[in-house]
């Protein structure tokens, strides 16, 4: 495998502060070891206040680490050497109000080290890859969330960088815009750039990443590929079987079932309906509930099998109260579409 | 790699060019030159007579009133003069004449002479001859009638009763200047000449412009608009991009502090060059120094915003800023006050302004108005004479006139009036009576200097020089005697105070005309009892005068407004004058005879300091060389610049030697010697000297310095003369100077000086390290040293420690 083009070991950072209650000490990232590889676009993953953003600052040299030690295209972060190869977009990109689009570009190009001719040449190709053609030369006190996003792509990209630091690109973005924005990452990532993702929006890192790492509390819970990362040779049947009929008692469905084949059950009651959702192995598993509910004089309304997303295997991972308040997040920002039409009591 | 940081700077330019402030503030200068665009000026000559021209009212009341009672003045300049005062103004004259106490308005005075102006009926060529009249009116008066100008023909007018009146008038420059507007005439002119007008925008106008316009005005809007830089700057979106960039935090930083400057060098380039145009076009001041405003006002504004850049830094939030550098630049303003407070109320009036020995003791004068005497057992300086909380009084210099005798006088409100309220005795210190002032004889009013000739004691006042014999004076002064006679006055050098200087005149019916005009004499400044006139006629002094006694001669060096003479003082006429009762100050014999005569080119009026050593005469007039002249014949033997350009302060002969002690304006005191055609400066340790004063008996020049302090040097006699410290005066702190000392100087030291950086830019703007403030007589005037330096290097430093505090804030903390 060749070299890592980010690569941590052990890194840490902790926040001590003094306030009239005493000293506070807060962990913000707790030994962290990652590495990303050349043409990998890696999503780091995590709920609020999981240390991302911290681990993002100390690659950048905004912070300083309390500890561990790590190297960005083989320099030591923090280093100028490291910072003039990477491409930055921060999460909430502020441009001063005296600029339009392409002065901006001109401003970061020159804080890259470019010339004014290298940052013309780059300009009008990336202010087209970006959207903001013809726009370029509007005051950006004009532009909406969206194009400040896409105006700080467009900058990161400026300097033709080896590494491209990405902080929540998608943030504010329209569907067409996100849709857009995973374009240009794609073909990026195509054209052999590496990436560095960090966002919360997990169709959207299950769609572009092709490593991911997971992090919470300042620690990595997992790091892999997404497949690897989900169980995904684990599978659920989901059953519903109407209720009418069976009384004011439920039916003993451990007794339909021969011992051991329906170990893992859940049963829920839904209007009137049971939801049984029993783990299963294999197709002969599933036949086998099938026939033994069937048996049993059972009707059955639905039946579904389902694979382990990755919000799901992040839930499994980041099991805190913490992430009980970032998965409410989480699921107001996501689509509709990405978890199965069932849903979940 | 520089570029990323030009960038950083060009994008503050742009930032700041955005900003709705800063063209709401070019608005307003473009409005406040268009505003001032109009401004003229015009240089006429000086003819009208104003009030405040009459710069001694007693002494030309007196005059005029013995111009129209004295039969012998009926047809002299002075007589003619009178005449011309319209009836009401002659009737108060007469009755000053018999000692009646009378007001007469100046305003009155000036209208009437002004009237005079132009009706020249009073004029006499035969009367006028005996004047001493100015190479100015000599010159106009040879112009033939039909050639002369209406204005040429007003001034010389006004010249021939300057000539008549001698002594009266403020010096005034030949021409002045009539500021005008949009082609009118502003109401107040000038009576300033063009030189001076220069000087004063060059060392006053353009300080204070910068004291409020660029100190002030656009400071506070530099701070309003540049004090969102940082907190901009510190928002996550903004900084972590801008630190993710491979350039370094210090010089992000400090780039965006000096692009931060852009606003005010923005405001300022505009204003002063526009400023400088006007003076340019306008006035015909092309003065580029004026330029130098720019620099120092940027600055100027970059010692507040490096206040405003750590307090972004540790708050981020622009309100917080502002507010936190109001109250530093507040705190700045308070320390400045509070110290100059103490350098008006504490430090300056202890400053030794004159010195006197007498064998170990010391008496001093201060510019505070004290006669201070050294007390060796308490180390400390003892008041003589108290000053007067508003500094009006004026103390002679004291002499010492004998053994354990030092002589002095105190003039009340001599700072304000030239010869004061009251009659003016003579005080005579006695060592044996530790050192109290005895009042004793009449001193002629008006006496600015005494000075001492062998057995002689002469007064100088701006009437002339008058001389009685020292022994008289002590025996007068009651010294010796069980019973002192009673005085004028109170005792302690309190003199008595009539209102207008005339004492109580016996009436008209009791004694004639010549008592009255005996007492007219008196009261304008002539002679008195004791004192008599020494002035051979044709001699009048007319300021600036200095005189001074050439040692083991009795002969006196005196320079009169460009006239250098050498008086010698005849002995027999000496004696038939003292004692003898003075009819009139014009019509006893002189008793002294003048030896030679010299006259200077122009540049009478300027302030000139005289020495005399040996057989040289050291003469120093402003802006011009230096002079090493020949004490017999006068001749001018060497020119030389002053050192390092610097005007000089006071100058003392050093014994006989042919040398010369110079105090200039940095504080320094040099010593010149002659060696052929070369002159050797020699510079001696002490610094911040305020006065030198040779002390011919014991050979050691006292060197005073640090405020109070004294140092008694005895010169080696080489060309480069090696200085012994024989004695030196460390008085202990008083409770004030203690406080000034060890609380308000460090705090001074701490604080950058924003406030005296107008004195920087008088320096910068004028090309001159100091100016003389006061009266005209060397007595009176104290020469300020700009700060040049001072205020630019105290901010520096704390320049220099704020942007270092916040480079290391802002490098070490995370964001």
């Amino acid at each position: 495998m060749s070299q890592p083009i980010v690569d941590v070991h052990q890194l840490r950072k902790t926040y001590r502060s003094l306030s009239l209650t005493g000293r506070r000490r807060i962990d913000a990232v707790r030994g962290v070891s990652l590495q990303a590889y050349p043409g990998e676009v890696f999503g780091l993953l995590g709920p609020n206040g999981a240390g991302k953003t911290t681990l993002i600052k100390m690659l950048l040299g905004v912070v300083k680490p309390s500890g561990g030690d790590a190297t960005l295209l083989g320099q030591p972060i923090g280093s100028s050497a490291a910072r003039s190869r990477v491409g930055y977009l921060p999460e909430s990109l502020r441009v001063d109000r005296h600029h339009s689009a392409r002065s901006a570009l001109r401003y970061y190009g020159r804080m890259s080290g470019m010339s004014s001719a290298e940052i013309n040449a780059q300009s009008d190709a990336l202010l087209k890859l970006v959207g903001l053609e013809g726009r370029d030369r509007e005051s950006v006190r004009r532009f909406s969330k969206g194009m400040y996003q896409r105006l700080g792509l467009a900058q990161a990209l400026l300097h033709d960088p080896d590494l491209l630091v990405l902080d929540e690109p998608t943030d504010g973005l329209d569907p067409v815009g996100r849709n857009e924005v995973r374009k240009v990452i794609d073909r990026l990532r195509d054209s052999g750039k590496t990436i560095f993702l960090n966002s919360h929006i997990l169709q959207e890192v299950e769609m572009v990443c092709t490593r991911v790492a997971i992090l919470a509390k300042g620690e990595i819970k997992a790091i892999g590929p997404i497949d690897e990362l989900a169980h995904r040779d684990e599978q659920k049947l989901i059953v519903e079987v109407p209720g009418e009929g069976h009384g004011d008692r439920a039916p003993d469905w451990q007794a339909i079932f021969a011992p051991g084949e329906a170990a893992e059950m859940d049963v829920t009651e839904v209007r009137k309906t049971f939801r049984l959702t029993i783990a299963v192995s294999g197709q002969d598993q599933i036949n086998g509930v099938v026939d033994r509910l069937r048996g049993a004089g059972q009707s059955i309304s639905r039946l579904e099998v389902r694979r382990e997303s990755l919000e799901e295997t992040f839930m499994r991972l980041v099991e805190t109260d913490s992430v009980a308040s970032a998965s409410a997040e989480i699921e107001s920002e996501r689509p509709s579409a990405v978890v199965g039409d069932g849903g979940q009591a | 790699m520089i570029k990323p940081y030009l960038a950083v700077i060009a994008d503050s330019f742009h930032s700041a060019l955005a900003s709705r402030i800063l063209w709401i503030a070019f608005v307003a200068i473009w409005i406040f030159l268009a505003a001032l665009a109009p401004i003229g000026y015009h240089e006429d000559y000086t003819t009208t007579f104003r009030w405040f021209d009459l710069d001694n009212g007693t002494q030309m009341k007196a005059m005029l009133a013995r111009g129209l009672v004295d039969p012998k003045e009926s047809e002299t300049a002075l007589g003619r003069i009178a005449r011309t005062f319209p009836d009401d103004i002659r009737r108060k004259l007469r009755q000053v004449a018999r000692g009646e106490d009378v007001r007469i308005d100046k305003g009155a005075l000036a209208d009437s002479l002004n009237e005079s102006l132009d009706d020249e009926s009073w004029y006499d060529q035969q009367a006028w001859q005996t004047t001493v009249r100015l190479r100015e009116l000599r010159e106009l008066d040879e112009i033939p009638e039909d050639q002369l100008t209406t204005p040429q023909r007003r001034r010389r007018a006004r010249l021939r009763i300057e000539a008549a009146l001698p002594g009266v008038f403020t010096a005034m420059s030949a021409r002045s200047i009539t500021l005008s507007y949009a082609g009118f005439d502003f109401p107040a002119f000038f009576l300033i000449g063009k030189e001076q007008f220069v000087s004063l925008i060059n060392q006053f106008v353009v300080p204070i412009m910068m004291d409020w316009l660029l100190g002030f005005a656009l400071i506070f809007l530099g701070i309003l608009v540049t004090a969102s830089i940082v907190p901009d700057m510190l928002q996550p979106g903004s900084l972590h991009l801008l630190l993710s960039k491979p350039i370094s935090r210090t010089m992000l930083l400090l780039s965006k502090f000096i692009g931060g400057c852009a606003f005010v060098f923005l405001c300022v380039t505009q204003l002063v060059v526009g400023l400088w145009l006007i003076a340019g076009f306008r006035l015909d001041i092309w003065n580029a120094r004026m330029l130098w405003c720019i620099p120092v006002a940027v600055f100027l504004f970059a010692v507040f915003f490096s206040v405003s850049l750590l307090a972004g830094l540790r708050w981020r939030s622009p309100i917080l800023s502002i507010g936190v550098t109001c109250m530093f630049g507040a705190f700045v303003l308070v320390i400045g006050f509070i110290g100059g407070y103490f350098d008006t109320l504490v430090r300056g009036p202890d400053r030794i302004a004159q010195m006197s020995f007498d064998d170990q003791d010391v008496v001093v004068t201060t510019r505070g108005g004290q006669l201070k005497r050294f007390d060796s057992a308490s180390n400390q300086w003892d008041e003589l004479i108290e000053g007067d909380f508003r500094r009006r009084d004026l103390i002679v210099p004291p002499v010492r006139i004998a053994d354990g005798k030092i002589a002095t006088a105190r003039i009340r409100g001599g700072r304000f009036n030239l010869y004061g309220s009251g009659s003016l005795d003579l005080l005579v210190l006695d060592g044996s009576r530790q050192w109290k002032p005895n009042p004793g004889l009449r001193l002629p009013n008006g006496t600015r200097r005494l000075i001492v000739v062998d057995d002689r004691l002469l007064a100088l006042n701006n009437a002339g020089l008058m001389a009685t014999k020292i022994d008289e004076a002590i025996s007068e002064s009651g010294i010796g005697q069980s019973d002192p006679p009673p005085s004028s006055g109170e005792s302690s050098g309190e003199v008595s105070d009539s209102g207008t200087g005339a004492e109580a005149v016996p009436s008209p019916e009791s004694i004639g005309v010549t008592a009255w005009i005996t007492d007219l004499i008196r009261m304008q400044g002539g002679a008195t009892e004791a004192f008599h006139s020494i002035l051979p006629r044709g001699v009048t002094l007319t300021d600036p005068v200095r005189v001074e006694a050439v040692s083991g001669a009795d002969s006196l060096i005196v320079y009169s407004r460009g006239r250098l003479m050498r008086l010698e003082l005849s002995a027999e006429a000496d004696d038939s004058a003292v004692g003898a009762p003075v009819t009139g100050g014009a019509s006893h014999e002189p008793t002294a005879t003048l030896a030679a005569d010299v006259l200077m080119d122009d540049n009478s009026a300027a302030r000139t300091t005289m020495a005399v050593s040996g057989s040289a005469v050291l003469l120093a007039r402003a802006d011009e060389p230096m002079r090493w002249i020949d004490a017999a014949t006068l001749e001018t033997l060497l020119e030389f610049p002053s050192p390092q350009d610097q005007t000089v302060v006071a100058a003392e002969g050093v014994g006989q030697a042919d040398r010369f002690a110079v105090l200039t304006t940095d504080g320094l005191v040099r010593i010149a010697t002659r060696s052929g055609d070369d002159l050797v400066w020699t510079m001696l340790p002490q610094r911040e000297v305020t006065a030198i004063e040779f002390d011919a008996p014991s050979g050691r020049l006292a060197i005073a310095h640090h405020i109070d302090s004294i140092d008694f040097v005895t010169l080696g006699s080489d060309a480069t003369p090696q200085t012994t410290v024989d004695r030196t005066i460390r008085p202990s702190l008083t409770s004030w100077r203690s406080v000034d000392r060890y609380l308000i100087t460090p705090l001074r030291t701490l604080t950058p000086q924003t406030g005296e950086l107008s004195q920087t830019v008088a320096a910068l703007v004028s090309g001159k390290t100091s100016f003389a403030i006061g009266g005209s007589s060397e007595e009176d005037q104290e020469v300020v040293q700009l700060k040049i330096l001072r205020p630019v290097v105290s901010c520096s430093l704390f320049l220099a420690v704020m942007l270092t505090v916040s480079s290391v804030y802002f490098a070490r903390r995370d964001f």
